[in-house]
């Protein structure tokens, strides 16, 4: 499959947040992969090998933690996927926990676009160099 | 082989390459006044492709293939096509013109998102989790049920079977102090070296196979190629001897000596029979336990050695002092040096493996009080009158009645390194004893802080002068984000409280750039203590008395 723009993977049990999150990142040029749930967003994970996951943690059933976990864990891709948590976390608790499920980076909401679009570029050029 | 089929109403030539290009896949092109009508009677319809701006022809065909459970993308010429798209939760839309490629990407993201069922989701989630169960995600090693199922047929034939269980211990005090990416790293070099060095034995003209039991183990199958006899006990020995300096030279190689000396393997052997009475499983989880149990009298044994080996040190005192260094970030200068403790003995070089088995032998004060006093002696010798001496302390060293008399000719100079890891249960009789100490002019550092153990408060309460992260905390921090913020939350934290932050184990030229950005103002690390690979820093170089 030739395509130029990195594929990104939205997860968010909250259609309208998921929604918002997809039409900033179309509107910047990535291709966009939404999910609405940790089942599914394994299943999209597997079919569409995301550069980026941008992963809410709180949704009903599989937990963003444990998707994040099963993802960097899983043997294909999970070496090649950054994972941001899209996630209320403050405090410093938290983010110990992120950082335990292997996540690489944060965003707290409510989302600031801004932000959104600065970690996901200072990501993606991570994962550029890396290869 | 059944076909997909693609049902559209546009006219566009990228349509008809995307679909040419997706294997399996024809098109079907209908104006939009057939194209419901067409999707009732089709049965291998599986996408629907709409370019139509009528609303209501759309939201019927939408609605229709949704019902039939069929992805339907968009193909939208403007703002209110895309707004009608995303009103609509169509499956993926695009915007025109757009590339074969990029329709064909949209298609199979639109296939992956018909809202599946909910036992569809499971199924592929499971999917996700079996993978992982059969194969090591790490390592790419099979687990047991996949070499059991591969070795079956072997087994039978030749009526044999030789289990080699290999130990590797203290795989997780890697975990405790490095962090999970460490240990990671660590497994997949010992996963590589294992294979690499039976690739090259002896062995090789049989049928083997290495697998990943758990956490730290793995086990080896070796049914010998036919004509060839199995392995004999001795020469399992003798291999295993050498598959342990094989595997400790290369953990050395790529993880420094640090690691490598925490590194010891433990390899125990059994003989297994075939019995077509007794299920094959049975017989190989046996033969396993045999094995396992081997490789732990080997363990023990090797423990009484080592116990023997830290009497004979104790006595001799020979334990010696390794000063590493603790630099000003900004300046390169040495601030001061932790004193770290090394047996004299090749079994008792790494400081964990010694104060471990210590603590088994119930010898720690003893061991604790000669590592202080050797420490405090050199420090004459080794630091310059500015340099701070850091000092190792175990909270329960506190209790030991010869440590409140702690003999220094000049207090002020000394810092007390306090672990976060080790749980202190009075803290108001703690801190009265730390108070003693200060009065006397000694320093306090909280050691390992953000390992996990402790959160910012208890740091906080014990009012230290120096904070030194943790080196799972420092471990790849140019390249992850929640490390950086970590970091810089404690930096700020320390300087509210009047503390000052060392980052530990920086191991590499980007770690250093980032802790120096975040306004880290002391490191410490193995990169450090080679100051060829440092051109911007002085000569600062671990320093070992002999």
């Amino acid at each position: 499959m030739e395509h130029n723009a990195a594929t990104l993977l939205v997860v968010d049990d909250n259609v309208d947040n998921a929604d918002l999150l997809r039409d900033f990142l179309t509107s910047r040029g990535y291709h966009v992969v939404v999910a609405h749930g940790g089942d599914e967003a394994l299943a999209q994970f597997e079919e569409t090998r995301p550069a980026l996951v941008l992963l809410d943690v709180m949704m009903p059933g599989r937990s963003g933690w444990d998707v994040c976990r099963l993802m960097k864990q899983h043997p294909e891709h999970g070496k090649s996927v950054r994972v941001i948590m899209v996630t209320a976390l403050k405090e410093w608790n938290d983010k110990q926990s992120a950082l335990q499920q292997g996540a690489d980076d944060y965003l707290t909401k409510p989302i600031d676009f801004a932000d959104l679009n600065a970690r996901v570029e200072r990501n993606l050029a991570l994962l550029g160099a890396a290869r | 082989m059944t076909v997909s089929v693609l049902l559209t109403d546009s006219n566009d030539q990228a349509v008809r390459d995307a679909v040419t290009a997706l294997h399996g896949w024809q098109l079907e092109y209908r104006s939009i006044d057939e194209l419901v009508e067409t999707l009732e009677m089709m049965s291998d319809v599986r996408a629907l492709l709409l370019t139509t701006d009528d609303p209501s022809v759309l939201r019927a065909a939408v609605e229709k293939a949704h019902e039939r459970r069929l992805a339907v993308i968009m193909a939208c010429r403007d703002e209110v096509a895309r707004r009608r798209a995303v009103d609509f939760r169509v499956e993926e839309w695009y915007r025109v013109p757009a590339a074969p490629e990029e329709i064909a990407a949209r298609i199979h993201s639109a296939l992956g998102r018909v809202a599946p069922t909910g036992a569809e989701l499971a199924e592929r989630a499971e999917r996700v989790e079996r993978t992982e169960m059969l194969y090591d995600a790490l390592t790419g090693l099979p687990t047991l049920p996949v070499m059991i199922e591969r070795m079956r047929g072997a087994i039978r034939k030749r009526g044999e079977l030789v289990v080699m269980y290999l130990n590797f211990v203290r795989y997780s005090k890697i975990e405790e102090i490095y962090g999970w990416e460490k240990l990671d790293a660590v497994l997949e070099t010992t996963a590589k070296a294992v294979h690499e060095f039976l690739g090259d034995s002896a062995l090789r003209s049989s049928r083997m196979m290495v697998g990943f039991i758990n956490d730290d183990d793995f086990i080896f199958f070796h049914v010998p190629a036919p004509g060839v006899p199995a392995a004999s006990e001795r020469m399992i020995t003798e291999l295993a001897g050498r598959l342990e300096r094989h595997v400790a030279q290369r953990l050395e190689e790529v993880h420094g000596e640090e690691i490598a000396a925490l590194f010891d393997i433990y390899v125990g052997c059994s003989h297994v029979y075939y019995n077509p009475k007794i299920r094959l499983e049975r017989l190989i989880y046996r033969g396993i336990r045999e094995a396992a149990n081997a490789a732990r009298s080997v363990e023990e044994r090797e423990r009484a050695r080592k116990v023997a080996d830290l009497k004979a040190t104790l006595r001799a005192r020979s334990v010696y002092i390794d000063y590493h260094p603790i630099l000003t970030t900004d300046t390169g200068e040495i601030f001061g040096y932790e004193a770290l403790a090394r047996g004299v003995m090749r079994s008792l070089r790494s400081p964990e493996v010694m104060f471990e088995v210590a603590a088994e032998a119930d010898l720690i004060w003893e061991l604790s009080r000669l590592c202080r006093s050797r420490a405090v002696e050199g420090m004459q010798t080794w630091l310059t009158e500015q340099q701070l001496l850091f000092l190792n302390v175990d909270p329960h060293d506190f209790s030991d009645p010869t440590f409140e008399s702690l003999e220094v000719a000049d207090p002020e100079r000394v810092v007390i390194e306090i672990t976060e890891r080790t749980a202190i249960k009075d803290y108001p009789k703690f801190r009265e004893r730390l108070q003693a100490f200060r009065d006397r002019g000694f320093r306090f550092a909280v050691d390992d802080a953000g390992s996990g153990y402790a959160g910012l408060g208890s740091i906080a309460n014990l009012e230290p002068d120096f904070i030194k992260l943790d080196i799972s905390l420092i471990n790849s921090i140019d390249t992850n984000f929640i490390k950086q913020n970590l970091v810089e939350t404690m930096v700020r934290f320390a300087e509210e409280h009047d503390a000052k932050v060392i980052a530990e184990g920086v191991e590499r030229a980007e770690e250093l750039e980032t802790v120096k950005q975040l306004g880290v103002p002391l490191v410490q690390g193995f990169f450090l203590h080679r100051p060829d690979l440092v051109p911007t820093f002085g000569l600062p170089a671990a320093r070992a008395p002999r």
